[in-house]
């Protein structure tokens, strides 16, 4: 195209590239500014005036910082933890599921189990309190029926990441059976017709053929899963966490949010922050192109 | 559809029993403190942590809680903020996502490949925090609603709605002489209606529960919404403003309330508008989440 046609195109159009400027307005505001804004990390920050290039200095702190490797482990072990413990309860409840009849069942086990992905984790954190509580709390009800004593879960170093762990299976094992849910429907009935007259037994027929054809689906999610594992869940943990509890699971982004917004360290959070934004940028492409590559599918 | 009809098996009888256990682990803490914030307060003590049926019965915890203005008006500014923050949302989204789905004009890759870079690039927290006080915004609504006023990965999936409107029906539009503006008003947004709906709830669930750009940038209690007054009380265990309304107890009637009933009173208020829409949620929510592939 010429330049001239390009112009007659885009005078043309004006009333798109209009209805176009709210957004790009907004993103370069809102998006743009604030990542170039990262830069913070190599300066010094400074109320009035410009802030003052220091370079490194901010990163050198960082990782000679024993208080952010520490957070920096916890990040990784929760992390960890939520990938081994949490992620094939969705899909062996995906096959439970799939199990029952369409029904009055299903139905509520379906719109209950849904339920707490809806609510905030301030909610959640509110019926965990009460639901660990030592003083007549559900779980020490069942503990002190088995003749054991109450146990302070939200103030103990030795539960508190499996609290984290457990929680997250209540608000989300649910939510995330859907996904594999809507894959188990999509394989033909015929597969199993074939299976029933050769004989095989439900858990043969998920053993053989729901669980094979779902594996692409795992794979995806499960590599999804991976570029996020720096986030470790904030909200949860910010919610969740108290002194007692601050040095098991006290995370990335709660440090940044720690020394960045409640101490005012702006350049030296930054920095922190930086560090994890650039990991989680390199994760989620690889783990994009990775899952591109194996099943065709991406995070866009 | 044979296989629904299957025979019912002992190991469909497990399932059952499992997935029934299962759904009782999610409903019991709820139940029980929806059985705590109706309980007399004198008598809940014997409440245990799994009863499900109020110990007497009152109202107390919700007069209370409904007398104290700091809640009366965060329910009010949580409302606000969802209905208005919601249509601001819709709106700015789904005009962006009409001008990429439907019409063609020069320099569209390059708006794409913009989009898709800033949504890999999350902006930090700090820098994110200092532009919204330089533009002095701090302590007023507009740096709640200018959050992610367009979610790129749900302008994504509104995009995918939209291309299922025929072209044909927008080229008889244009042909008749309707503008761009005319044709997104009159002829997009009524036939996307459900999809419309799918991002109307992704929004109001996220401005209905948000509670962290709140805490940071609302420094006024008056303009707190919902969720950061229940922190305050559930977190923070702040029960000092809990009681916020005492001037409408006597002495006695104070000393026999129970904190942890209104705590429980204040999580079950925040539940009961999910609630109210949560058909429409189990209708769209889902199919748009899958839609998109997105996780959460």
């Amino acid at each position: 195209m010429t330049q001239k046609g390009i112009f007659h195109r885009v005078k043309k159009d004006w009333v798109i590239y209009l209805m176009l400027f709210p957004a790009i307005l907004y993103f370069v505001i809102f998006n743009v500014i604030p990542i170039i804004g990262m830069k913070l990390a190599f300066q010094d920050y400074r109320v009035i005036g410009d802030n003052i290039w220091v370079g490194l200095k901010h990163f050198k702190v960082l990782f000679s910082s024993p208080a952010f490797f520490d957070v920096l482990q916890n990040t990784i072990i929760i992390s960890s933890m939520k990938i081994i413990f949490f992620f094939p309860i969705p899909i062996v409840l995906s096959l439970m599921i799939n199990e029952l009849r369409n029904g009055p069942f299903r139905k509520y086990v379906q719109s209950v189990i849904y339920l707490p992905h809806f609510l905030s984790w301030v909610v959640i954190a509110g019926v965990w309190i009460s639901l660990l509580s030592p003083d007549g709390g559900g779980i020490n009800v069942i503990r002190n029926f088995f003749q054991l004593p109450s146990l302070d879960y939200m103030t103990s170093k030795d539960h508190i990441r499996w609290v984290l762990v457990f929680s997250e299976m209540w608000r989300s094992a649910g939510w995330d059976s859907i996904i594999y849910l809507a894959a188990i429907m999509k394989i033909s009935p015929s597969l199993y017709e074939a299976a029933r007259i050769d004989g095989a037994s439900t858990f043969q027929q998920m053993r053989f053929i729901t669980f094979p054809q779902l594996l692409s689906t795992v794979v995806v999610v499960f590599i999804l899963n991976l570029g996020f594992f720096l986030n470790a869940g904030f909200d949860q943990v910010f919610n969740m966490i108290n002194d007692s509890t601050i040095s098991k699971i006290d995370i990335l982004d709660t440090y940044v949010y720690r020394i960045g917004i409640l101490n005012g360290q702006y350049a030296y959070a930054t920095a922190a922050s930086l560090f994890k934004g650039v990991i989680g940028v390199i994760l989620i492409l690889s783990t994009h192109f990775i899952s591109k590559r194996l099943t065709g599918k991406g995070v866009w | 559809m044979r296989r629904f009809v299957k025979r019912f098996t002992w190991s469909q009888f497990i399932i059952s029993a499992v997935l029934l256990v299962l759904s009782f682990m999610v409903l019991i803490p709820i139940l029980n403190l929806l059985a705590m914030s109706f309980s007399d307060p004198l008598q809940v003590h014997k409440l245990s942590g799994l009863d499900i049926i109020p110990k007497g019965f009152s109202f107390i915890n919700y007069e209370v809680l409904f007398s104290n203005p700091l809640i009366v008006r965060s329910i009010f500014n949580s409302l606000f903020l969802t209905i208005v923050g919601t249509a601001l949302n819709l709106f700015l989204t789904a005009l962006a996502a009409y001008v990429l789905a439907k019409t063609d004009f020069v320099g569209k890759r390059v708006v794409i490949l913009f989009l898709i870079v800033i949504m890999v690039f999350e902006p930090g927290l700090i820098p994110e925090y200092l532009l919204v006080k330089d533009l002095g915004l701090l302590d007023t609504y507009a740096s709640l609603l200018l959050y992610k006023t367009i979610n790129i990965f749900y302008l994504f999936i509104l995009m995918r709605f939209f291309e299922e409107v025929p072209d044909g029906i927008l080229e008889a539009a244009r042909i008749d002489g309707a503008g761009h503006f005319r044709i997104f008003t009159r002829i997009m947004l009524p036939l996307s209606k459900p999809g419309l709906a799918t991002l109307g709830l992704f929004y109001g669930v996220y401005h209905w529960n948000e509670y962290f750009r709140a805490t940071i940038y609302l420094t006024d209690p008056n303009k707190w919404p919902l969720q950061v007054v229940i922190r305050q009380f559930v977190v923070e265990r702040d029960n000092t403003t809990l009681l916020g309304a005492q001037n409408i107890l006597s002495y006695e009637q104070v000393q026999a309330l129970d904190f942890g009933s209104l705590q429980a009173g204040t999580i079950i208020i925040s539940i009961v508008p999910l609630l109210v829409f949560y058909p429409f949620i189990l209708k769209y929510y889902a199919k748009g989440a899958l839609e998109g592939g997105v996780k959460d």
